[in-house]
């Protein structure tokens, strides 16, 4: 039967109906995390692409808290209603900032969102003698997951990577972290270095796994553009060797109880990374401060949008509206994305929880997902969907078989 | 007619033809100022981007010399490059005389050469010019030297010009008239029209550029064409001041245009001659040929929905390019497309050029071949346009290749190096002339190995200073075998090659090395192979990606993980898949990349 018969032969609110099926719809809302972006550092890393500035002799700690509480207080409306189900403060290095500074603002937060008491909230953290002082106020004031950029435990590789901290420092800075009452403590640890053997590379994630911390992100140093080491590439180990020590390090995650539930993040049982989980389950989070990107769902409209706040950090803190650039997302972008970010997780995710945080209906992505599972990089158990075995390990592969303007 | 001058330039690519033509028509005020668009002759896009002209064009200009008269001027303008030399021999012989324009800072280069000889064989008079003179690296003495010692003919008192700045143009103009004869023929004799070019315009139909060479043709004639003998009534004839201005008669000696109610190009081909249908002429002119595409290429749209598209972009370019031929091709490892023929290297890229920015279609072109003429055990002959439609081995009696006559000119402190690479390309050499500071070299070699690369290699080999031009001399029996490339065990037809015996199993080895660069590593290792029959004489391997994902993560920032995950999409869309593997669009034509040392 062709559309146009159906309208003269059904009744008016059965064609209604039908479409409405393909209208975007949320049932309910995906959880709520808040994102806080603090963009300085002492200074720029080589290989760092992200939103940071090399801060000068003062930072306007008061002037950009003050900023960070208005922000939020402008986006309080599109989010009524809602409570926080994380906070990740970020950057730049945000334990450049005083515990005093952080307490503020963590209290301004809790008076205007409703804020579970047990919530995780993690900062990151450089391992820095100045910031290790400062831990104990962190803990004080709330933060109860630290995430410590460490990257290396092999001074070489540290000054070739351009941070300002040894190796000694770091070990320093995990023991205080867990003296001042840590529990939750995550170690960024780099792999595939500029001149790195095997050997050095498993060296290193023995160490980090010697410190014991709940959570490692063990990821592959990338060339990314926009960086000094994309201009001035250094010398990297070939494919081979770096898929050697990948293939070994994971081993030896696993031996030691680290669980891969993404593609760089390893935890121990109940250490997940509450926040990011939420980024790749396709969430909601708010987001705050210079260069910072937000996500909201909206039950009324249905729309999501996506939005991004001024970089620089001088325009954020003079601007009266902080957002510079907002998109809603299309639903053809709504699948693409969720795909984008849910693949990444190990386990995958389920088509109800598709549904839930897109508001589409699972017919809109089954037969891509039909496709992939022929290639053999996606499989299925009931409504569970997750990479298979080779489609993790070529996961642009599979991302890009649900990019959007292909036919299906 | 005493007053009228018909004439051409000749001039290699830059030398500044279409420069020159400009300032005619700026001095003569063919155009307002605001229709000056620079270089009105190159009318298409692309025709002014790469400097080359395509189309031949007119321009009719009445010029008041400094005798006090008004000379009628027809300037035929030619396409410039080797693959178009029948169209230039048409053009040139509409005239009486032609402008040879140098490049005072570069001198002469082989094309310019062999269109001057074209020139004085038709009788025409030819006028040295000297262009760019203001430039600090000219140098009009030792030019016109090479003139005279290349060309052989008087250049010591050749016009001295710069057309960008406009100096001694008007001398030029006034030379011109004096020293190019006006046309003969009688304007009551039986007519006889020689077409020069025409080109197909979407609201009048073929429109027609002809000289004529004697009687007159009128509005609302019945005229013939004498090689198919179809008659059509004129409906309009003119002339291009550039602007087509119609005129209601064209006589003995004019240039002008005829709009006739013909539908397709064909029926009006270059060279060919009009005459009335109730007094007609009775021979037609010399020299009408059939025009032959040399070179044949598969072309394949990325897209298999793009099939009709591509076919209809065909059809409206053959509409304008009597030259290209097309017949369907059907490829396992490209699906539907076209095997194209095409007169030389540059049509060729015109032609996908313009299919690709005007028709917007993304394409895959397979390596170039030129036409082998294969005799069958059972006494045929065949025409082999594609490799992989070559017979069995056992039912070939002969394969014979085409070959050209070569002609190159090169300053002396290159020509080691342009021997060698002749040579190399199994050229004959039949005619060694050293000329002023050049060599003028002429070598019988076969086309095949000037359609792969040659153009490229000489220009590389001589720092670009050699120049080249090429005519078709015949076919040759020659030892020449196919050489199937497999990509995972499985012939991908649209990638075979004929190669010479000799050189089969280099050329299998070079091909094979380049397809393992221009394939991208994959999720599995990828073999690709070369062989003859059933004999592999080459084999490499693309291993496979031992991954491919973005170990970063950006948080809640998705758009730059987008942007690199499209990145790595676009670069997919130039992929043609052939059963599981990927193939890019440049390893269609690896054959032609193979890095010589």
């Amino acid at each position: 039967m062709t559309p146009a018969a159906i309208s003269f032969t059904m009744p008016l609110n059965i064609v209604r109906l039908s479409l409405i099926a393909f209208m975007p719809q949320f049932t309910l809302l995906p959880p709520l995390s808040l994102y806080i972006h603090i963009p300085w550092c002492v200074r720029k890393c080589p290989y760092c692409d992200f939103n940071s500035h090399a801060a000068g002799e003062h930072l306007p700690e008061d002037k950009y808290i003050q900023a960070l509480v208005r922000d939020l207080e402008q986006q309080l409306p599109s989010v009524w209603g809602r409570r926080l189900q994380s906070i990740f403060i970020g950057g730049g290095t945000p334990s450049l900032f005083s515990p005093a500074a952080l307490q503020t603002l963590l209290s301004h937060i809790r008076m205007l969102i409703p804020c579970p008491p047990d919530m995780e909230v993690t900062m990151e953290a450089n391992p820095g003698t100045f910031e290790q002082e400062k831990f104990n106020g962190f803990f004080q004031a709330g933060i109860n997951r630290l995430s410590i950029g460490v990257q290396s435990f092999n001074d070489k590789q540290l000054k070739q990577l351009g941070r300002i901290h040894s190796a000694q420092e770091a070990l320093n800075a995990i023991e205080m972290a867990k003296q001042a009452g840590f529990e939750n403590i995550n170690l960024d640890i780099m792999f595939g270095l500029p001149e790195q053997s095997l050997k050095q590379g498993i060296q290193d994630l023995q160490a980090a796994i010697d410190c014991q911390p709940g959570h490692l992100s063990w990821y592959q140093l990338t060339l990314e553009p926009n960086t000094l080491f994309y201009s001035q590439p250094p010398s990297l180990p070939d494919d081979e060797d770096i898929w050697e020590l990948q293939q070994q390090g994971q081993a030896l995650l696993q031996q030691h109880g680290y669980q891969q539930y993404e593609i760089s993040a390893y935890a121990k049982s109940g250490k997940q990374c509450q926040h990011n989980l939420n980024y790749w389950q396709f969430g909601d989070y708010l987001a705050i401060g210079a260069g910072a990107h937000g996500k909201i769902s909206r039950a009324d409209d249905h729309s999501i949008r996506r939005y991004a706040q001024h970089r620089q950090p001088q325009q954020y803190l003079d601007a009266t509206n902080k957002t510079s650039s907002e998109h809603f997302i299309s639903n053809a972008d709504r699948s693409y994305e969720f795909m984008l970010n849910s693949l990444r997780l190990k386990q995958g995710f389920t088509l109800e929880l598709f549904e839930q945080y897109t508001g589409l209906n699972r017919q809109v992505i089954e037969g891509r997902c039909e496709q992939a599972i022929e290639k053999g990089l996606l499989s299925r158990q009931g409504s569970q969907l997750r990479a298979s075995e080779t489609g993790y390990l070529f996961l642009n592969d599979l991302i890009n078989l649900f990019y959007p303007d292909d036919a299906n | 007619m005493k007053n009228i001058r018909n004439f051409s330039i000749i001039a290699h690519i830059d030398h500044g033809k279409s420069t020159i033509a400009d300032r005619f028509i700026q001095i003569c005020g063919g155009l307002t100022d605001r229709e000056m668009e620079s270089q009105v002759l190159d009318s298409m896009d692309l025709e002014r981007e790469r400097g080359i002209t395509i189309k031949a064009q007119s321009v009719s200009l009445d010029y008041k010399a400094s005798d006090g008269q008004v000379y009628h001027l027809n300037f035929i303008d030619t396409p410039g490059h080797v693959d178009f030399s029948y169209e230039v021999s048409r053009s040139l012989e509409a005239c009486e005389g032609a402008l040879l324009v140098v490049d005072a800072s570069q001198g002469v280069e082989a094309q310019s050469v062999a269109n001057c000889y074209t020139a004085m064989d038709l009788g025409l008079e030819v006028m040295p010019v000297l262009n760019k003179i203001d430039l600090p690296a000219a140098d009009p003495d030792r030019v016109a030297q090479e003139i005279e010692d290349i060309i052989g003919i008087e250049a010591v008192d050749a016009c001295q010009v710069s057309a960008k700045s406009g100096l001694g143009i008007v001398e030029l103009l006034d030379r011109l008239v004096e020293t190019i004869p006006p046309p003969e023929g009688d304007p009551d004799a039986p007519l006889k029209a020689l077409i020069i070019d025409s080109w197909f315009d979407p609201y009048v139909g073929v429109i027609t550029l002809v000289r004529i060479k004697q009687g007159t043709l009128r509005k609302r004639q019945k005229m013939q064409i004498m090689s198919t003998g179809r008659s059509y009534i004129v409906d309009d004839v003119g002339i291009f001041t550039p602007k087509r201005t119609p005129r209601g008669e064209l006589s003995s000696g004019q240039v002008g245009y005829i709009i006739a109610g013909i539908k397709e190009i064909d029926s009006a081909k270059v060279g060919d001659t009009i005459t009335l249908l109730d007094n007609p002429a009775d021979e037609a002119l010399p020299g009408f040929k059939e025009v032959q595409p040399r070179v044949f290429a598969g072309m394949f749209p990325v897209e298999a929905d793009d099939y009709e598209n591509f076919r209809e972009a065909l059809d409206k370019l053959r509409l304008n390019d009597a030259a290209l031929q097309f017949e369907p091709e059907t490829s396992s490892a490209l699906g539907f497309g076209f095997r194209i023929g095409f007169l030389g290297m540059l049509h060729m890229e015109i032609v996908q050029e313009r299919l690709e920015r005007e028709y917007d279609l993304n394409l895959i072109t397979t390596a170039p071949t030129v036409v082998y003429e294969v005799e069958t055990t059972r006494g045929e002959v065949l025409k082999i346009h594609n490799p992989s439609d070559l017979p069995e081995v056992n039912y070939i009696e002969e394969i014979r290749e085409p070959i050209i006559q070569a002609n190159i000119l090169v300053p002396q402190d290159y020509l080691g190096n342009v021997i060698s690479l002749c040579v190399e390309k199994r050229g004959v050499q039949t005619n060694m002339q050293y000329a002023g500071s050049q060599v003028s070299l002429t070598y019988e070699m076969p086309m095949s190995e000037v359609v792969l690369d040659f153009f490229d290699r000489l220009k590389s080999v001589s720092r670009g200073y050699a120049s080249f031009d090429y005519d078709f001399k015949r076919f040759q029996a020659a030892k020449l075998v196919k050489v199937d490339i497999l990509i995972n065990s499985e012939t991908v037809d649209a990638l075979a090659i004929i190669a010479h015996e000799d050189t089969s199993q280099t050329r299998g080895r070079e091909v094979v090395d380049k397809m393992r660069e221009l394939i991208p590593r994959q999720m599995f290792d990828i073999a690709i192979q070369a062989a003859i029959g059933r004999h592999i004489i080459a084999r490499s391997t693309v291993k496979a990606l031992r991954k491919n994902v973005t170990a970063k993560c950006y948080g809640g920032d998705v758009s730059r993980k987008k942007k690199l995950l499209e990145k790595q999409k676009k670069g997919k869309k130039r992929m043609k898949q052939f059963g599981k593997v990927e193939i890019p669009q440049e390893a269609f034509l690896a054959v032609l990349k193979v890095d010589n040392k």
